[in-house]
């Protein structure tokens, strides 16, 4: 598992324990990765981020051209394999929740403990930090020959 | 604002190509994605139509490298062009770090330009954005056409830069100003996470 903020991980470990969930991805609305549990690239985690906001994201706006309340989770079913993927408020903006699982759970199962898991994460969130320098004021020699190097010039 | 990982020190930028249809926004991230080795980038998603038009995104996540000690990624993104999309541009929008506005120097195209600017323009307002606070940065692509059709990066300036942003001239296809259109507006974003706060 991998947290963002080390204040997620007590929860959402508590959450994997008893889901049996096979990944699971918190992130911000906009597709930015919080947690991940199960992905082994962080790339790949990126990706399905991305997707899965862009199908929250759709999913209100949907709801909201069709007139009726934002739905809140959608379900994906497959053979063998389901997503659940889910949109909740916590103290640090709207969160959206992406629960791969399998066989060895069941869709009740994940919905019980991912509403648990959002309270958890509730209570869990320390106050909001003051915003401080990240990086060094001259980070630009860095960023050039990065960028350089990825496009081998 | 870039996601920041003190924890594992890491930071996640999205930034995000705009533009009219058919500008060159998913050339750019083609380009990219052909150039950058394949341990530091992500596959490329796209949800594009039958005819290869962008219809939602195209997402292309890269590993810069690690600056000031931060492992530092980027997610690249561009929005559909065509006018009709607009809720899905305004969903891509979202929480963006950074915009590259990608235009169409064909001279026929210049209506086009000003619209899809405009609709930027109120796509952010939308998220309570202004567009002068946002890292921006112009590319002026198909510079690589006859000059009989196009506009010069300098009559393009007068036309969309009002506010002086960084601007570049690019041909997409072939990989001139790609490169620089990213570390341009890469660097504008960094140097959000470079200022020190004012004292409380």
């Amino acid at each position: 598992m991998r947290a963002i903020e080390p204040w997620v991980e007590a929860p959402l470990g508590g959450f994997l324990k008893e889901s049996a969930a096979r990944l699971t991805l918190l992130m911000t609305s906009s597709g930015q990765v919080v947690a991940q549990h199960g992905f082994t690239r962080s790339l790949d985690v990126m990706a399905a981020s991305a997707l899965g906001a862009g199908i929250m994201a759709s999913t209100f706006e949907l709801a909201k051209v069709m007139g009726i309340r934002p739905l809140d989770a959608v379900v994906h079913q497959g053979t063998g394999v389901g997503i659940y993927l889910a949109a909740f408020d916590t103290p640090r903006g709207r969160w959206l929740g992406l629960v791969v699982f399998g066989d060895e759970t069941s869709l009740g199962l994940v919905q019980y403990f991912f509403a648990r898991l959002t309270e958890d994460l509730g209570r869990a969130a320390p106050a909001a930090e003051p915003p401080r320098q990240v990086l060094a004021e001259d980070f630009e020699d860095e960023l050039n020959s990065s960028l350089r190097a990825l496009f081998g010039r | 604002m870039p996601l920041v990982n003190f924890t594992t020190r890491e930071i996640t930028c999205k930034l995000v190509y705009y533009g009219p249809g058919r500008c060159g926004k998913t050339t750019n991230l083609l380009y990219i994605h052909g150039r950058v080795p394949e341990q530091r980038r992500g596959n490329m998603v796209s949800l594009a139509t039958q005819s290869d038009r962008t219809l939602f995104f195209d997402f292309l996540p890269l590993e810069l490298g690690v600056i000031s000690g931060f492992t530092t990624r980027f997610q690249l993104y561009t929005v559909p062009g065509q006018v009709y999309y607009n809720a899905t541009r305004r969903l891509v929008l979202q929480g963006a770090d950074g915009v590259v506005f990608v235009v169409d120097s064909q001279a026929r195209r210049y209506d086009d330009n000003l619209e899809s600017f405009q609709d930027l323009q109120e796509n952010l307002l939308d998220q309570g954005v202004d567009i002068r606070q946002i890292p921006l940065v112009l590319q002026y692509n198909k510079q690589d056409l006859p000059s009989d059709l196009i506009l010069s990066p300098p009559d393009l300036d007068d036309a969309f830069n009002f506010r002086n942003v960084p601007s570049l001239p690019a041909d997409a296809l072939h990989g001139a100003g790609v490169f620089e259109t990213l570390k341009a507006l890469s660097s504008l974003v960094l140097q959000r996470l470079a200022v020190r706060p004012p004292a409380p």
